[in-house]
C-alpha cells in the first residue's frame, strides 16, 4: 500500500515547506528613498477623534499631531504659539485675548476664532455628551451652560472677528496657556462636524486637519497612518513624510517587532527591562502621575497621623522601584511629581526642596507603638488593602504587603479590583487602605492638592485640616502667583506631616526608541507624543 | 425534511432568543460603568451622559428596546468607538478571524486525516505512537503557548515568517498553524478510532476477496466511512476555533472579532459584547445546524426526520 | 530405570470425576471490570498516563512542602534566578519559589478541573437518566432545553459569568460547570436509551424493581463507562480552560497561584526568563497528556467493538 501514502506525505511536505518558503520575501519597506518613515505600534486604534468627546490616551496623541490648538506643548512641556500668534492678558488676568495666526485646514480653509468658539461651546453643551467638558470649567460660565444651569451665551468665550478670540476665566490661573494645548480646546469646523454627524471624525475623510500632519490611511483594528500636511503653518519645521502605526497589544509581539525592525519605537514592558537595561534606546518618560496609599481616617486605627507614617516609612520604595514595577519610575516622598512646574520653569518639587518620607523600618517600628499607646489600642487589627487587578498593580500590592507584614508585623488582605469596582467601594468609603493614583490634568501643582480638601469629593479618607482647606481655598483666587505656589508648598508639607496618604512612586514608562529616532517628544500632560519635530537620521 | 428544518430553525431562534436575554441582564449586573473617565468627570455629567445612553431608564424597558432596535437589524453604537455602528465593527473584524478559521480548518483537517488514517493503518507500530504522540499534544499545548513560540523562534530567531501584524499571506501562516493544531489532534484521534473500526467490517474483507488493491479499498471504503462521523467534531472545532482565536489574534495582532470581544468585555461596551455573543452564537448554532443537516445528507443511515439517538 | 520396577498398583488412585466440571469449558472467570482492568493495563499508553497522573497528584500534595520556602514568600534577593540551591524551578518576579508555586498550581488547577467535574457529574448524570429512562414528554422538553443550551457558546458565558463572579477557585469551576453539564447529560441520556430496551430491564422491571432501584442498582453501574470517560476528557478541558482565563486576565486572585496563571506570568518572561513558562507549561502539558492518555485507554479498553 505504501506508495500512494508515501506521495500524499511527501505532497503535503513539500506544500507546507512552500507555505513557509513564500514567508522568506519581506514586504518592502520604506525609509530607504531618503523618505522620513517613522513606524509605530499603538495598543489600541483611536477610539474617537471627535476632539470634543474623546477619552483616551491613543486619540489624544492623534488629536495632538494632526490637530493644533492655541497653543501646543514643546520639547519642555512649556506652551508655545500654535494657531495664536500672541496673545493680550488683563491686569487680572482673567481675559484672554488671543491673536489668530494666518493658518489653514488641511482643506485649504483659513483657521477663524470662530472655529474656538463653536468648538469650546460644542464639548460644554451637554448633548454632546463630552467627558473632558470638565477641562474647559476654568472659563466664565463654562460649568453652569455644562450642567444644565446656564446658556451657551453666557459662556467667557466670543470670536471678536476672524482672527481674535477673547476669552473669559472664572478665576485668574497660571496654567492657563497650557491648557489650550490639550485637545479639548482645539477647534473645530461647525461645516465639517455637521455635514457628518454622528460619523464625524471616525473615517480620515471625515474630518479635516490644521496640524503638522494629516490622517491618511486608518484600517480599523489594524492600523493607521500618518502624512505630512502641506496645509500646515509651520510645515518647513515638520521633517516626518510618514508615520506607519500598528494596533499591537501584546507585549512579546512588540517587543519581537521591535527587535525585527519593524518598529521604530514602542512602550518597553517591564517583563523586557533586564534585557535592554543600560542600552541606549531605552527612553524613560517620566508621567505627572503619583502612585500612593490613601488611609481612610474613619477606622480607628488609621485616624492616627503617628500609625499612618509609620505605615508610609515601613514601605521601601527604592525596591519597589528598582526591582518590582522596573518601569524607571521614582520613588516618591512627596505628593506632587518631579514633572510639575511651577513659576518659571522650575519644578515644584525643586521649589519644595525636599521629599518629606524615608524608608525607616526602626523609626516606623518606634512610631507605630507611639501612635498606638496615643489612640489607645492595644492590638493591631488586619488591615485591607483595596487595589487594582491589573498585574503590574498586582505586584506592588503584593510587595506593600509583604512589606508591612516584614517590618510592623501589620497583617494585611489584598482585594485587587476591577478599576470600576475600586472606584465604587472608594467613594462609599468602604476600604480602609486604597492603592491609588492620580495624573496631572494640567501643569499645576494644585490638580494633586485640590483632591484633599474636607468635603471635596476625590477626598476618599476624609482627612481633614482647616489650615490646609484655608491654603487652598486662598490658592484659587489669588492673582498673586509667587505667593500662591508657596500656600502650595505649605499646603503639601501639611499633608505629607499627617502621612494622609503614603506617597509611594512617581510612574515613569520605558519605551524602546531606536538611536535614529530624534526629537519624538513624550510630554506628561494631555497628549503623550509630539511627532511635530521627529526625524530620522542616520539610519 | 421540510417540517424537520422549520422546526429546528424554530429551536435556533429560542436559543437566540435565550442567549441575548441572558447576556444582557448578565452585562447589566456587572460593575462598572461604560464611561471611560469615570473617576475625574463630576458625577451630576455622568448621569447627564447615562442618561443620553439612555441608560439610566429601567433594565426591562431598556431590554425591550434593544430587542425592537434589533429585530429592525441594528446592533446599536459602541460607546468607547465613537461615532461607530456594532456592525461595522463586527464587519471589519470578522474577516480577518474567519480567514484564521477557515485556513487552520482546511490545514488542520489535512493533515489531521493522514495522521489519522496512518495510524490506524499501522496500528500498534512505532508510526502509530508517534502520529498519537503528536495529536496528544496538539491537545495538551495551550494554543496560546505554541502561538509565542512560534512568534520567537520563527519569527525573530529564524527570520522566516513576520512575527505577527496582518497584511500579506505570510502573515497568516503562524497565527493559522497555532490554531491548527488543535483541529490536528481533534480530526487524527477521530479518525484513527472510525478507521478502525472501519477496517473490521465486513465490506472491507469483502472488497479484499473481490482482488482490491490496498490502496483502493482504503482510499474508496475505508476513508470514505471514517470520513463521514467526522464530520460531527466540525462542531466543537468551531467552538475550539473562537475560543483559541480570542489569544491567538491578540499574540500576532490580528485585527480579528477574538480580540474585539475581549477588549470590549475590558471597557464593558455593552453594545458590542452584546453583537460578537450574538455574532457568536448565530455561528455556532448555525454551523451545528448545517453539520447535522450535512450528515444526514452524506450518510444515509440517517433519516434526518426521525432523527433521534 | 530402577523405580519404576517397584511399582504397584496400590500407588494408584482413581481421580476423582465430575461430569459437570468435564463439560464446563470456560476461561477463566472475568467481570466485565476485570475485563477492562486488564485491557487497561495491557494498552502501553494508558499505563504510563495513569502512572504519570498518580506521580502529579501526589506532587501537588506533596511538592509544596518539599523545599523550605511557600507559594506566596517574596525574597527580593533572588528576583528571576534560574534553579539553584534548593529552589529547583528557580524562583520568579518577586522571588517566589518556583517548584512550590508550580506544585501548588497544579493542585489548585486540578482541585478546580474536579470541581468542575463534580459539577458535570451532579447536573448532568441525573438529567441524562431522568431524560432517558423515562423517555416521552419528559424527555422531549428536557431535550428541548439541552438543545437551547447546547447553541450557547460556553466561552462566552464563562467569561460573562466571571466577570461578575469574583474569580475564585469555586466561581470559576462554577462557571465552567455551568456549561459543562450538557455534555455528560447528553452522553447519559444516549446510555440510557440504549440500556432501557435491555433483556435484563425488563427483567428487573418484571421482578417488581422500584424505580429508584431500577435507575442505581441496575442502570447507573452500566453507564459508568462512558461517564468516566467523559469525564477523562472535561478534567483536562477544564484545566485548559481556567489556563485560558488567566491568560486574558481572568484567573484567580494573587498570589494564590494555579498552572494557568503560573503561565501568564511566565509567557511575559518569555524571552528573558523562559524557564518560568517552562515548568508550569511542562506540567500543565503532562497533565493535559496524561488525562487524555488515561482517556484513551479507558475508551478502548471499555468499548466492545475494539476487543481485540
Amino acid at each position: 500500500m505504501g506508495k500512494k501514502f508515501n506521495v500524499a506525505l511527501a505532497l503535503l511536505l513539500v506544500a507546507s515547506l512552500a507555505l513557509t518558503a513564500c514567508g522568506g520575501v519581506d514586504q518592502s519597506q520604506g525609509g530607504s528613498s531618503g523618505k522620513q518613515v517613522l513606524n509605530l505600534t499603538e495598543t489600541q486604534e483611536p477610539p474617537g477623534l471627535d476632539s470634543s468627546k474623546t477619552t483616551d490616551t491613543v486619540s489624544f496623541s492623534v488629536l495632538n499631531n494632526v490637530m493644533e490648538g492655541l497653543y501646543r506643548l514643546d520639547k519642555n512641556n512649556e506652551p508655545v504659539e500654535g494657531m495664536a500668534e500672541s496673545v493680550d492678558i488683563s491686569k487680572d488676568k482673567k481675559t484672554y485675548t488671543f491673536k489668530l495666526r494666518d493658518a489653514k485646514w488641511s482643506d485649504g480653509e483659513p483657521v477663524k476664532a470662530q472655529d474656538f468658539e463653536y468648538s469650546w461651546k460644542r464639548a460644554l453643551d451637554p448633548k454632546t455628551k463630552s467627558e473632558y467638558a470638565y477641562m474647559l470649567y476654568p472659563i466664565k460660565g463654562a460649568e453652569a451652560y455644562n450642567s444644565k444651569k446656564g446658556k451657551a451665551d453666557d459662556v467667557g468665550v466670543k470670536a471678536l472677528d476672524d482672527k481674535t478670540l477673547e476669552v473669559k476665566l472664572e478665576q485668574p490661573i497660571p496654567y492657563f496657556l497650557g491648557l489650550t494645548a490639550f485637545a479639548t480646546f482645539n477647534p473645530l469646523r461647525q461645516d465639517i462636524v455637521e455635514e457628518h454627524g454622528e460619523k464625524y471624525a471616525t473615517e480620515p475623510d471625515k474630518m479635516v486637519y490644521n496640524g503638522p500632519f494629516v490622517l491618511s490611511e486608518w484600517n480599523h483594528n489594524k492600523d493607521f497612518q500618518y502624512k505630512k500636511n502641506d496645509n500646515y503653518w509651520d510645515k518647513k519645521t515638520v521633517k516626518l513624510d510618514e508615520i506607519n502605526v500598528s494596533i499591537v497589544k501584546d507585549m512579546n509581539q512588540k517587543m519581537n517587532l521591535y527587535s525585527t525592525g519593524k518598529v521604530d519605537f514602542t512602550s518597553l514592558g517591564e517583563d523586557y527591562v533586564d534585557k535592554y537595561q543600560g542600552k541606549p534606546d531605552v527612553y524613560q518618560h517620566n508621567e505627572a502621575t503619583n502612585f500612593y496609599l490613601q488611609f481612610n481616617t474613619n477606622n480607628e486605627f488609621l485616624d492616627n497621623a503617628k500609625i499612618r507614617k509609620a505605615i508610609s516609612m515601613a514601605i521601601d520604595r527604592k525596591t519597589l522601584t528598582d526591582k518590582i514595577s522596573k518601569n524607571g519610575s521614582v520613588p516618591a516622598g512627596a505628593l506632587v511629581p518631579p514633572a510639575v512646574q511651577g513659576p518659571e520653569g522650575k519644578s515644584f518639587r525643586d521649589l519644595a526642596g525636599k521629599e518629606y518620607i524615608k524608608h525607616d523600618p526602626k523609626e516606623a517600628k518606634k512610631l507605630l507603638e507611639e501612635g498606638m499607646k496615643e489612640a489607645g489600642i492595644k492590638k493591631i487589627p488586619k488591615l485591607e488593602l483595596l487595589g487594582y487587578d491589573s498585574s503590574g498593580a498586582k505586584k506592588d500590592q503584593e510587595f506593600i504587603k509583604e512589606q508591612l507584614n516584614k517590618n510592623l508585623g501589620i497583617d494585611v488582605d489584598l482585594r485587587p479590583m476591577s478599576f470600576d469596582q475600586k472606584l465604587k467601594l472608594e467613594s462609599a468609603g468602604d476600604f480602609q487602605i486604597s492603592y491609588a493614583g492620580w495624573g496631572a490634568d494640567y501643569n499645576d501643582p494644585m490638580t494633586f492638592l485640590d483632591l484633599w480638601v474636607t468635603g471635596g469629593s476625590f477626598n476618599r479618607g476624609d482627612w481633614s485640616n482647616k489650615e490646609y482647606d484655608k491654603l487652598i481655598k486662598k490658592s484659587k483666587t489669588n492673582p498673586d502667583f509667587d505667593e500662591r505656589i508657596k500656600d502650595l508648598v505649605k499646603a503639601e508639607e501639611l499633608l505629607m506631616e499627617e502621612a494622609a496618604i503614603a506617597p509611594l512612586y512617581y510612574r515613569s514608562q520605558l519605551f524602546l526608541r531606536q538611536t535614529y529616532v530624534k526629537d519624538l517628544y513624550t510630554h506628561p500632560f494631555g497628549a503623550d507624543f509630539s511627532y511635530k519635530w521627529a526625524h530620522i537620521e542616520g539610519k | 425534511m421540510g417540517r424537520y428544518i422549520l422546526q429546528r430553525m424554530a429551536y435556533m431562534l429560542i436559543t437566540l432568543w435565550v442567549i441575548i436575554t441572558f447576556t444582557f441582564f448578565l452585562m447589566h449586573l456587572m460593575p462598572g460603568s461604560p464611561l471611560q473617565n469615570v473617576e475625574k468627570i463630576p458625577e451630576e455629567l455622568q448621569e447627564a451622559i447615562l442618561k443620553e445612553y439612555g441608560l439610566d431608564k429601567p433594565l426591562p424597558v431598556q431590554y425591550v428596546q434593544f430587542l425592537g432596535n434589533l429585530a429592525q437589524g441594528s446592533l446599536g453604537y459602541s460607546y468607547k468607538y465613537d461615532g461607530r455602528s456594532v456592525t461595522d465593527l463586527l464587519m471589519q473584524g470578522f474577516p480577518a478571524s474567519a480567514q484564521l478559521g477557515i485556513q487552520s480548518i482546511i490545514f488542520g483537517s489535512l493533515v489531521g486525516v493522514l495522521l489519522g488514517s496512518i495510524a490506524a493503518l499501522r496500528r500498534g507500530t512505532w508510526v502509530d505512537n508517534t502520529a498519537n504522540v503528536i495529536s496528544v499534544l496538539g491537545y495538551s499545548v495551550p494554543s496560546f503557548v505554541i502561538a509565542t513560540l512560534l512568534s520567537y523562534y520563527v519569527g525573530v530567531k529564524w527570520g522566516i515568517l513576520p512575527t505577527g501584524l496582518w497584511g500579506s499571506f505570510q502573515h497568516t501562516i503562524l497565527p493559522t498553524l497555532s490554531l491548527s493544531f488543535l483541529v490536528i489532534a481533534t480530526i487524527a484521534r477521530y479518525i484513527r478510532t472510525e478507521m478502525l473500526e472501519v477496517l473490521g467490517q465486513d465490506y472491507m474483507k469483502t472488497a479484499k476477496a473481490k482482488g482490491l488493491s490496498r490502496t483502493a479499498s482504503i482510499g474508496r471504503h475505508a476513508l470514505r466511512n471514517a470520513l463521514i462521523p467526522a464530520v460531527t467534531v466540525m462542531g466543537p472545532l468551531v467552538i475550539g476555533l473562537i475560543t483559541g482565536s480570542l489569544v491567538v489574534e491578540q499574540i500576532f495582532a490580528v485585527p480579528g472579532m477574538g480580540w474585539m470581544f475581549v477588549e470590549s468585555i475590558q471597557v464593558k461596551d455593552y453594545t458590542v459584547i452584546m453583537g460578537v455573543t450574538i455574532f457568536y452564537s448565530a455561528l455556532l448554532i448555525i454551523s451545528i445546524f448545517l453539520i447535522d443537516i450535512l450528515y444526514g445528507v452524506i450518510d444515509p443511515r440517517i433519516r434526518i426526520s426521525g432523527a433521534k439517538e | 530405570m530402577e523405580t519404576t520396577k517397584n511399582l504397584t498398583p496400590d500407588l494408584f488412585e482413581p481421580a476423582e470425576t465430575d461430569v459437570k466440571e468435564q463439560e464446563q469449558i470456560a476461561r477463566k472467570k472475568l467481570t466485565f471490570w476485570g475485563d477492562v482492568w486488564r485491557r487497561f493495563r495491557s494498552n502501553k499508553g494508558a499505563l504510563i498516563g495513569g502512572i504519570l497522573l498518580l506521580i502529579i497528584a501526589v506532587m501537588a500534595f506533596i511538592g509544596p512542602d518539599m523545599n523550605p520556602y511557600t507559594y506566596r514568600a517574596q525574597d527580593y534577593s533572588v528576583i528571576n534566578k534560574e534553579a539553584f540551591g534548593d529552589h529547583w524551578f528557580g524562583t520568579d518576579a518577586l522571588g517566589r519559589d518556583l517548584w512550590t508555586r508550580t506544585w501548588y498550581g497544579a493542585g489548585i488547577s486540578l482541585l478546580i478541573a474536579l470541581l468542575a467535574a463534580a459539577f458535570d457529574l451532579f447536573i448532568g448524570v441525573p438529567y441524562g437518566c431522568i431524560s432517558g429512562y423515562y423517555g416521552g414528554r419528559v424527555d422531549n422538553w428536557m431535550q428541548r432545553i439541552i438543545e437551547v443550551l447546547y447553541g450557547i457558546p460556553n466561552l462566552v458565558v464563562i467569561i460573562l459569568l466571571l466577570l461578575w463572579l469574583d474569580p475564585g477557585i469555586f466561581a470559576i469551576a462554577l462557571a465552567m460547570g455551568i456549561t459543562g453539564w450538557i455534555t455528560m447529560a447528553r452522553v447519559v441520556r444516549g446510555e440510557m436509551l440504549k440500556l432501557k430496551s435491555q433483556e435484563y430491564v425488563l427483567a428487573a422491571r418484571t421482578l417488581g424493581a422500584s424505580t429508584s432501584r431500577m435507575l442505581v442498582k441496575h442502570m447507573l453501574p452500566n453507564v459508568m463507562g462512558p461517564v468516566i470517560i467523559t469525564i477523562m476528557f472535561s478534567i483536562p478541558t477544564a484545566i485548559f480552560f481556567e489556563a485560558f482565563l488567566a491568560f486574558i486576565g481572568l484567573g484567580i486572585r494573587p498570589p494564590e497561584a494555579s498552572l494557568g496563571v503560573l503561565i501568564e506570568e511566565g509567557y511575559k518572561q518569555l524571552q528573558l526568563y523562559p524557564y518560568q513558562l517552562f515548568y508550569p507549561a511542562a506540567v500543565l502539558s503532562l497533565i493535559m497528556f496524561a488525562f487524555n492518555l488515561v482517556g484513551d485507554g479507558l475508551r478502548d479498553a471499555l468499548d466492545p467493538k475494539l476487543r481485540q
